[in-house]
């Protein structure tokens, strides 16, 4: 009984911790994808706020929290409330097994605890895209149940897009996981130990997944419809997508659920491909006691290489043609994800590690 | 040249080339905005704004009431209530003005058209208010914003026809008068 309590509220307090990163993030996020975005566009951004706009996410929340939830007529109501919570939830649940440092396990009063990783399941990767794909029921269901054409046609775009993007999505992280051995995300971190010559994406033998991760960078990219295939929510065609009908925290909610998968995306594509905690060059990890704290340092560089990227990618691309779209996901993408699965296990099985 | 622009659509050549661009302008950081309340551009010293009018620099009202502007307005925004100044026959002015700011394209035809330069233009532009009636303008309101558009009110003469400056007593250095 002592066991399973203090369990319990090491567990509790980890997933306290995690979450508030997560939602802190976010906070910062929305403020740093506008400032980069205004940069790239010779603007300045967000100023009002504190100095040079810091203080925005705040004045954003404070707005979203007071503002008056407006439920439209003839929308069905328990779907229309149940979409958002079930957008948010799977994205972030989705941290769950992500580790973030090294894999140590620590004896507290006779209880083992991970204090980097909130759960080391063997499916973490499985568990991961499940869940992505719960958060697609969210999206479809939030566009029905406003009773508007718009938020519909979102809704239906978003759910042809996200099955097609899902594919290749997993069919990129199979070439990973046959050079891993394993589903869970903590194996596949150690495997990849060393310098970024282990790194899966660069690893010269078997074969780098380098084209796999170009292909589950997109791919994701699409998941979290992200320009330049936010199709789901064009504002230009369909005024917000799926949450043009939300307002105050149901639509705080799809725009958290928004950053939070955008983040979840970065720790995966860090996690697979760029050897989480580990630094690029093994002298660069601090030895012994500390190295949790380069391990955190560098998985936290890494997240916001990606982050940036995506907000790299925003600033650069304008948004495609929904044929294009369809065309390029499955004529494209897929053929080379399954093409890479295929060398990728021959090689495999010619140079086994 | 097909290989090459195989290979080039093959690493996304032209998105790459792209975002080069973009993070260029990411590094070398230089907006070409304005926190627009706290900073203005300046405008160019023939800026159309906000009418109004003027006084000579004793305080008397230039305006004689002569309707010109009321005849020159393309969209009818200027009413004109003339009447004499009493006890002298001679002299008209101006009893009521009114502008429907709503209507007013700014033009500019009824500063060209006053002969006695009683019309000017602000360099105000800042008029968006709550409620259309606060654009009814009526005398005070226009002398008003003549007053604190044009403090020195010969100024603004330089812009005048010398035909038209003749006729205006506060003008110091009378121009020849062209016929």
């Amino acid at each position: 009984m002592f066991d399973t309590s203090i369990k319990l509220a090491l567990t509790l307090s980890q997933i306290g911790a995690v979450m508030g990163v997560v939602l802190l993030t976010v906070a910062i996020l929305t403020l740093l994808e506008r400032k980069v975005l205004s940069w790239m566009q010779d603007r300045m951004g967000p100023m009002e706020v504190g100095p040079y706009g810091v203080l925005q996410p705040v004045a954003d929340g404070l707005k979203l929290f007071f503002k008056e939830d407006i439920i439209p007529a003839g929308a069905n109501k328990i779907m229309f409330s149940l979409a958002p919570i079930l957008v948010l939830v799977p994205a972030l649940i989705g941290f769950a097994v992500i580790p973030f440092g090294p894999n140590w396990t620590i004896d507290v009063m006779g209880v083992e605890f991970k204090p980097f990783v909130i759960s080391d399941i063997n499916i973490g990767v499985l568990y991961i895209l499940a869940f992505a794909s719960i958060g697609a029921y969210g999206v479809i269901l939030g566009g029905w149940a406003s009773n508007s054409k718009y938020s519909l046609l979102g809704g239906l775009r978003s759910a042809a897009q996200l099955i097609s993007y899902e594919l290749n999505v997993g069919l990129a992280i199979v070439g990973v996981l046959l050079l891993a051995g394993s589903l869970s995300l903590v194996e596949i971190t150690e495997a990849q130990a060393g310098g970024f010559w282990n790194w899966f994406a660069f690893d010269p033998l078997p074969f780098p997944q380098f084209i796999a991760f170009v292909i589950f960078l997109i791919a994701s990219v699409a998941e979290t419809n992200r320009l330049p295939f936010d199709l789901p929510e064009a504002e230009s065609e369909l005024v917000a997508g799926f949450f043009t009908e939300y307002s105050g925290m149901r639509f705080a909610f799809f725009f958290m659920a928004e950053y939070a998968n955008m983040i979840l995306v970065s720790c995966m594509s860090t996690v697979l491909f760029f050897g989480g905690w580990h630094a690029p060059l093994p002298f660069l990890q601090a030895p012994g006691m500390f190295a949790w704290v380069t391990g955190i340092f560098w998985f936290t560089a890494k997240v916001y290489f990606f982050l940036f990227l995506f907000f790299w990618i925003r600033a650069t691309l304008p948004r495609l043609r929904y044929d294009q779209l369809m065309r390029f996901g499955w004529k494209v993408l897929l053929p080379i994800a399954l093409g890479n699965i295929v060398v990728t296990s021959v090689l495999a099985y010619f140079f086994p590690n | 040249m097909k290989l090459k622009q195989w290979i080039q659509s093959l690493i996304f050549y032209e998105i790459l080339l792209g975002m080069k661009e973009t993070l260029k302008h990411f590094l070398n950081y230089r907006p070409i905005t304005l926190e627009y309340p706290h900073v203005k551009k300046p405008l160019p010293e023939n800026y159309r704004g906000m009418l109004g009018l003027l006084r000579y620099d004793d305080g008397t009202e230039k305006c004689v009431g002569c309707d010109l502007c009321e005849a020159a307005c393309p969209s009818r925004v200027i009413r004109v209530v003339s009447a004499e100044v009493p006890g002298e026959p001679t002299k008209r002015y101006s009893k009521e003005y009114y502008m429907d700011m709503t209507r007013c394209l700014f033009c500019g035809l009824c500063v060209k058209a006053c002969p006695v330069d009683a019309l000017g233009m602000s360099q105000e532009f800042e008029w968006a208010v709550y409620d259309k009636r606060h654009l009814q303008l009526n005398k005070e309101q226009l002398l008003a914003i003549g007053d604190r558009a044009f403090p020195e009110r010969e100024k603004r003469l330089e812009f005048q026809h010398p035909n038209v400056a003749y006729f205006n007593v506060s003008f110091k250095d009378i121009p020849e008068k062209e016929f």
